[in-house]
């Protein structure tokens, strides 16, 4: 044990010290800034486009047009309606060009049913509008279309609950003890949990980032030594064991640290002033987050990133050459890059088939059942059955990954066959 | 008392014998040399020592016991190609690899303090490996291999890369360290060494010991075929005697090649006959010119 402490001590002092290591924290954190800091950026160079202004050219239509102004006065949303007395064509080209409109909305009598029907409505400008901004108009004409239709047929009150939405809510159903399904007692849940949401998608980045940074940087640190020689002498003096596990976790601690620095620089940045509106725009509520959910993912995240950790350093430790070894990582980068992206399509359906199978399989569990978990449902005993699966699938690849650094790091010269190397392992004890 | 010992060991990589059969002991204080062309088994063999290999038959045994946990911290092992981290600092390394042997910090410290001091290169201390000359690489690795007073040392190639000067430094420093009671295990390919340090020595040849004993021993075994004459004036008739194979005329003098020892009184009288003697002189056969005959010419060692 005190053995593994002087290779964790020795391979933190020796990285973390490196103009390299320090170089790419220094250069990520000033990306996480940029990236934290671009809609303000941007919002600096935007500031006179906030409301674009729009032209409503006077027809026959004074009514709608009327409602339609009144409509977006009250809104006060990012169109300003600029009514316009007997424009002429050349008149609203004209300001269309010098810019003190961005469009304008026309009203002609639809082909069919001639003044009596609603009118077609086109919206003539240089840009095509914004979709959202063409949802706002369709919305409000919408509404007055209705109101045209029905004119005085119904009453006010009638009118008023035509405009209303339709009220949609969900309830979950639980099975109870005696397999009757039945309405879940307590609270109504609410469709979409934001706060579980942001955990489960933290945690599949970090997991993801983490494996993705220290994984290589394990398996070079692992070929270096192997190419220089000095494992030779590291395996006369310390167990490969400890040798392997020091390492795994130095690399792990070394992460934490860069990942800790980019949290600390996010933080510091959505604490300034002019991005607190966005802070407040989320609408998360601390008091909301479930601790539990948070403990289960980081056991999910620990575990698996040790099962990939073992894989790199094993990897790492049968190429001799260090040219060779982005080759021969690939598959484990395939690996780490399926369970990355089997969560993230998931994120919609935490309940499909392909996340319940995966959840239970060592390498996809860390995402899959962390989205189970996060976003979807499960039984405490499936959460528990793949932590064991995963533990002991880190067990058993901690042992062989032990193993084949013992036996890989004296395989020198070609890659090793398979052949080759399980003939080897055979013959060293770890 | 043999602290280290080889008992018949065997090492075949696929359907090659790399090491057959290789028994041999070493004492506390005494340094064992191994001599053998490239690929001739001494780093198999070292390696096997070292446990870091296992022998396929045979056994190693130390102080009489086999192969045991907390023997590494007994171990100081030198390997042919240098062994250190290239971007590390020389301190940083060294006391790594002494702490993982069982020394403590502060200990391995003072240690590598006085080894740098003794070497010449204290300013070395804060130096990164890769900035050093191959010279004073290999001095690092000698320290680094030596800084936590190992009881068995195995050093392959120890002086390879080094100046006539450090060679000197380094040879001193080896017979200190066997006069304080270690167990050295040596492999090289140059001779003089061997006969200057080793009071016993192997000879490899394909995995085969073709030769082994005390360096005396060995010598004692072939017979002195070699004469050196250095007269004043000219002597002729040297070819006549009987004995004589081959006669070489140097600057000097002459070397004569023997068949057999006695035929070198004859040389002499007839040298004394002719002009007067400044040096006459049997030599005994140097490791160099055993070992060319027991691997023969097929060695480029």
């Amino acid at each position: 044990m005190r053995n593994v402490w002087t290779v964790i001590g020795f391979s933190l002092r020796t990285k973390l010290m490196t103009k390299a290591f320090l170089m790419t924290t220094a250069i990520l954190a000033l990306i996480v800034t940029i990236v934290m800091n671009l809609p303000f950026i941007i919002s600096l160079f935007d500031e006179e486009n906030k409301a674009i202004k729009v032209g409503l050219v006077n027809s026959s239509y004074p009514a709608i047009e009327k409602s339609l102004e009144e409509a977006f006065k009250q809104k006060q949303d990012d169109i300003i309606l600029v009514p316009y007395e007997n424009a002429t064509e050349e008149g609203l080209l004209k300001d269309v060009k010098e810019g003190i409109i961005t469009g304008y909305l026309k009203f002609e009598a639809a082909e069919q049913g001639g003044e009596q029907a609603f009118p077609k409505v086109t919206y003539h400008s240089e840009e095509d509008l914004d979709f959202g901004l063409q949802g706002d108009i369709t919305a409000v004409l919408t509404v007055l279309k209705t109101h045209w239709i029905v004119k005085d047929s119904i009453s006010e009150d009638k009118k008023l609950q035509l405009n209303e939405p339709v009220s949609f809510d969900t309830k979950k159903l639980k099975a109870s003890d005696s397999g009757q399904l039945a309405e879940e007692a307590g609270e109504e849940e609410p469709a979409f949990k934001a706060e579980s949401f942001v955990v489960t998608f933290a945690l599949l980045i970090l997991f993801f980032t983490s494996i993705q940074m220290t994984g290589n940087m394990i398996a070079s640190e692992v070929t270096q030594e192997k190419s220089s020689r000095v494992m030779e002498i590291l395996i006369t003096s310390v167990s490969p064991l400890a040798q392997m596990f020091g390492k795994i976790l130095a690399m792990f601690i070394l992460g934490m640290i860069q990942i800790m620095a980019f949290i600390a620089v996010a933080v510091i940045n959505l604490l300034l002033p002019h991005n607190q509106e966005a802070l407040k725009g989320l609408d998360l509520d601390i008091s909301k987050f479930d601790p539990m959910l948070v403990i289960y993912g980081l056991i999910l995240y620990v575990f698996g990133y040790f099962l990939y950790a073992t894989l790199y350093a094993s990897v790492g430790s049968i190429v001799s050459r260090t040219e060779d070894l982005a080759q021969a990582v690939l598959p484990i980068t395939f690996l780490s890059l399926a369970a990355f992206y089997i969560g993230m399509f998931s994120v919609s359906t935490p309940n499909s088939m392909l996340v319940k199978v995966t959840s239970f399989i060592p390498f996809f569990t860390p995402t899959s059942m962390l989205l189970r978990i996060g976003l979807g449902e499960y039984q405490w005993w499936e959460f528990w059955l793949s932590i064991v699966i995963l533990l002991l699938s880190v067990l058993v690849f901690g042992w062989l990954a032990a193993k084949i650094y013992r036996t890989g790091v004296l395989l020198y010269g070609k890659r090793p066959t398979w052949k080759e190397v399980r003939k080897a392992m055979k013959a060293y004890k770890i | 008392m043999k602290t280290l010992q080889l008992d018949r060991i065997v090492k075949q990589y696929g359907d090659k014998t790399a090491v057959n059969e290789i028994s041999l002991s070493v004492e506390a204080g005494e340094i064992y040399g191994l001599l053998g062309a490239n690929g001739a088994g001494k780093t198999t063999t070292m390696r096997m020592v070292l446990g870091l290999i296992y022998p396929d038959a045979g056994q190693i045994l130390y102080n009489g016991k086999p192969y045991h946990k907390g023997l590494e911290q007994l171990f100081g092992y030198l390997p042919e190609e240098r062994g250190l981290y290239p971007k590390v600092k020389v301190s940083d390394q060294v006391l790594y690899l002494a702490q993982l042997r069982g020394m403590s910090r502060s200990d391995a410290d003072k240690s590598l303090k006085y080894w740098l001091e003794r070497f010449q290169v204290p300013e070395n201390y804060n130096k990164k490996i890769e900035e050093l000359s191959k010279g004073n690489q290999q001095k690092i690795g000698f320290i680094a291999s030596i800084v936590h007073n190992p009881k068995f040392i195995i050093m392959d190639e120890a002086f390879s890369g080094l100046d006539p000067v450090n060679v000197e430094l380094m040879k001193e420093t080896v017979k200190e360290l066997r006069d304080n009671g270690a167990t050295i295990l040596f492999s090289t390919h140059r001779m003089e060494h061997v006969e200057e340090l080793c009071r016993q020595t192997t000879i490899l040849k394909k995995g085969q010991a073709v030769l082994q004993g005390t360096v005396r021993d060995l010598k004692a075994k072939y017979p002195r075929e070699k004469v050196i004459l250095r007269t004043t004036g000219e002597v002729v008739g040297l070819e006549q005697i009987t004995g004589v194979k081959q006669i070489d005329r140097t600057e000097t003098g002459y070397i004569i090649n023997i068949a057999d020892e006695s035929a070198a009184q004859h040389i002499l009288q007839q040298a004394m006959s002719q002009s007067t003697v400044e040096h006459f002189e049997v030599k005994e056969p140097t490791l160099n010119d055993i070992f060319i005959k027991a691997v023969g010419g097929e060695s480029n060692a």
